[in-house]
């Protein structure tokens, strides 16, 4: 869910050629889609239209059918490959598979990532302006949906021509949108690789999201969600993605990167001071200072409650019901250390559709680095998302 | 003894042979999925296999053939009665842990169960061990003790000896002589290499 680590180490080339290097997609402009028609969300509250933000890498081909789109998590964006600014710190949080020649080879796909309608980052959401009360929505923005963000992305595959998606990929948030995308749309997409995803949010999940809402409306300086653009809740919010940056972690990496280092010496009689922080306290901090420079508190109150929402199943009898229309070809990746949507919940979608006749298939990475495996630099991981997107959809093509 | 890939080409054939077209197929220890993606081709199966290695299912989505990566008795026990037309079960059942309760819960999900294993009863075998004093090294298991996963070596006597008591009818059964080609007639625990079965309840 959350973006690539923020304290990385600075390539070795140096940053400034870094957006040269081969395999990357170099600079990248994101552009606007401005879809200026009523849009109905699906708790029936309507707007008058909506913008959202994108990046494409790649060339749409001939025949409009050679599209991925990539889905981003809770606090990623539409920024997923490249550099903005030759003079960017890092590049697009799904750079490491995103580019010519890697995983998601943009030599032959073209690749399309949006930022979910009520984000923050150039797609409409609580921070836009009502242009009927032309002050921003705030918590009257309609009630975001799964659901809806598909149908609203949608709407821009179609505005940029693709007739059709060759995959839908995306991990935790975005495997979410994923699967739903190929519920809602079946003979739309081919494929569905979904990872460190789950079909509903588990209590525990919920439980995580909810202690970050109330760090966000506890804080004054929230007011009921009217506060001005360059203020609002920076102590909860922050607070709030230091709680959740726990739960995309492991014991084991967290212990491995930052064991109990501290930041300062104790003082000189060797007592431990109560500004002594330890290393990753200050990581913490960190996190949760950078997320409030780039992230609007209203935006993450939506986009958690979509994710709390979110259940596959819901509105049918079974798992099974909702995804017995699918006609895509699905990918589900767990990892064995993500205990945010653990690998059982993974497999349970596997399972649901593979109970239906569907073609599903199932692999599990034993990564240590917990629910953010799926951002992990794998070679393994590359290798079955290269075999899955590369490969013609039948399989009697293929020889022994 | 010919090489491997040839012997796992005389598997093909003659499971490929019991499997009805466009029937539902899962394979236990699927590998890299070439059985299933063989029968896909051939027989226009509805295929799934089960693995517990990531880069085995990886294989098998680069042929298209769907894999979940898994423990197989949990995964069995996911589905209804009957859901799938066969089980295939091809050289997975020495190293189960527990292969009667994995039969048997492959024939409750599977209308018929496909086995294939080496006999270990055939007769170099014996006299390997007899001889030698050693764990049995040939082609098919190459490796030292120390290096061996753990294997629980069956026998066709043993295979007949345990359907007959759980009540498997044994509905086809091919043995395959040391070259694993040729049928075997006679005295199939002590002459032939390699067994199937087709079993059902």
């Amino acid at each position: 869910m959350s973006m690539t680590d923020e304290v990385a180490v600075e390539p070795k080339s140096g940053k400034s050629s870094n957006h040269l290097a081969p395999g990357d997609v170099g600079i990248v402009v994101p552009h606007d889609f401005v879809y200026s028609h009523p849009f109905a969300f699906k708790s029936g509250q309507i707007i008058p239209g909506f913008t959202l933000r994108y990046e494409t890498y790649g060339a749409l081909n001939a025949t409009r059918d050679n599209a991925i789109l990539i889905c981003h998590a809770l606090s990623g964006d539409h920024h997923c490959a490249g550099w903005h600014k030759a003079e960017d710190r890092k590049p697009g949080w799904w750079n490491n598979i995103v580019g010519p020649g890697k995983a998601v080879d943009t030599n032959k796909f073209f690749v399309v990532c949006a930022n979910v309608i009520g984000g923050c980052q150039g797609s409409t959401g609580p921070a836009s302006i009502d242009p009927s009360t032309q002050k921003a929505y705030g918590i009257h923005f309609p009630f975001v949906t799964i659901a809806d963000v598909v149908r609203s992305q949608k709407l821009l595959l179609e505005h940029l021509g693709v007739s059709e998606l060759h995959a839908i990929m995306g991990g935790s948030m975005g495997g979410m949108t994923a699967v739903q995308f190929s519920i809602e749309f079946p003979a739309f997409v081919k494929r569905v690789l979904a990872m460190a995803t789950t079909a509903r949010e588990s209590a525990q999940a919920i439980a995580f999201n909810e202690v970050g809402r109330q760090a966000i409306m506890q804080d004054p300086a929230w007011n009921q969600g009217d506060y001005p653009r360059d203020g609002g809740p920076r102590v909860g919010l922050a607070i709030a993605r230091m709680m959740a940056h726990i739960t995309y972690l492991s014991d084991t990496s967290m212990d491995r990167k930052f064991g109990r280092r501290r930041t300062t010496l104790q003082n000189q009689e060797g007592v431990p001071a109560l500004d002594a922080p330890f290393e990753v306290e200050s990581y913490l901090k960190h996190q949760g200072q950078s997320f409030i420079n780039r992230f609007d508190a209203n935006s993450y109150l939506t986009i958690t409650r979509a994710l709390d929402n979110f259940d596959l199943a819901q509105g049918y009898t079974s798992l099974e019901k909702a995804v017995a229309c699918v006609q895509s070809e699905c990918l589900i990746v767990g990892f064995e250390s993500d205990w945010l949507f653990p690998p059982e919940q993974n497999r349970e979608i596997a399972l649901a559709l593979l109970k239906c006749g569907k073609r599903a298939s199932y692999a599990e990475l034993a990564t240590d680095l917990g629910h953010d495996s799926f951002l992990l630099e794998s070679e393994e991981l590359y290798a079955i998302v290269r075999s899955f997107l590369g490969r013609k959809t039948n399989a009697t093509d293929f020889a022994i | 003894m010919s090489n491997i890939p040839e012997k796992r080409t005389i598997d093909m054939q003659v499971i490929g042979d019991w499997v009805e077209p466009n029937s539902k197929v899962l394979d236990l220890g699927c590998g890299k999925g070439e059985l299933l993606g063989y029968l896909m081709r051939q027989k226009q199966v509805i295929s799934t296999g089960v693995d517990l290695d990531f880069e085995r299912i990886t294989a098998c989505v680069e042929r298209g053939v769907s894999a979940y990566q898994g423990d197989m008795a949990s995964f069995m026990a996911a589905f209804p009665e009957g859901h799938f037309d066969r089980v295939i079960c091809s050289r997975t059942l020495h190293e189960l842990h527990n292969p009667a309760s994995v039969i048997l819960e492959a024939l409750r999900v599977g209308k018929t169960l496909t086995v294939g294993f080496v006999n270990h009863g055939f007769w170099k075998n014996r006299f390997y061990t007899l001889f030698q004093g050693k764990k049995v090294k040939n082609l098919i298991y190459p490796t030292e003790w120390d290096e061996s996963r753990p294997a629980n070596p069956v026998t066709i006597a043993d295979f007949e000896a345990f359907c007959k008591r759980k009540e498997i009818k044994i509905s086809r059964r091919v043995h395959l002589l040391g070259d694993w080609k040729s049928p075997c007639r006679l005295f199939p625990n002590l002459l032939s290499g390699y067994a199937l079965y087709d079993l059902s309840r």
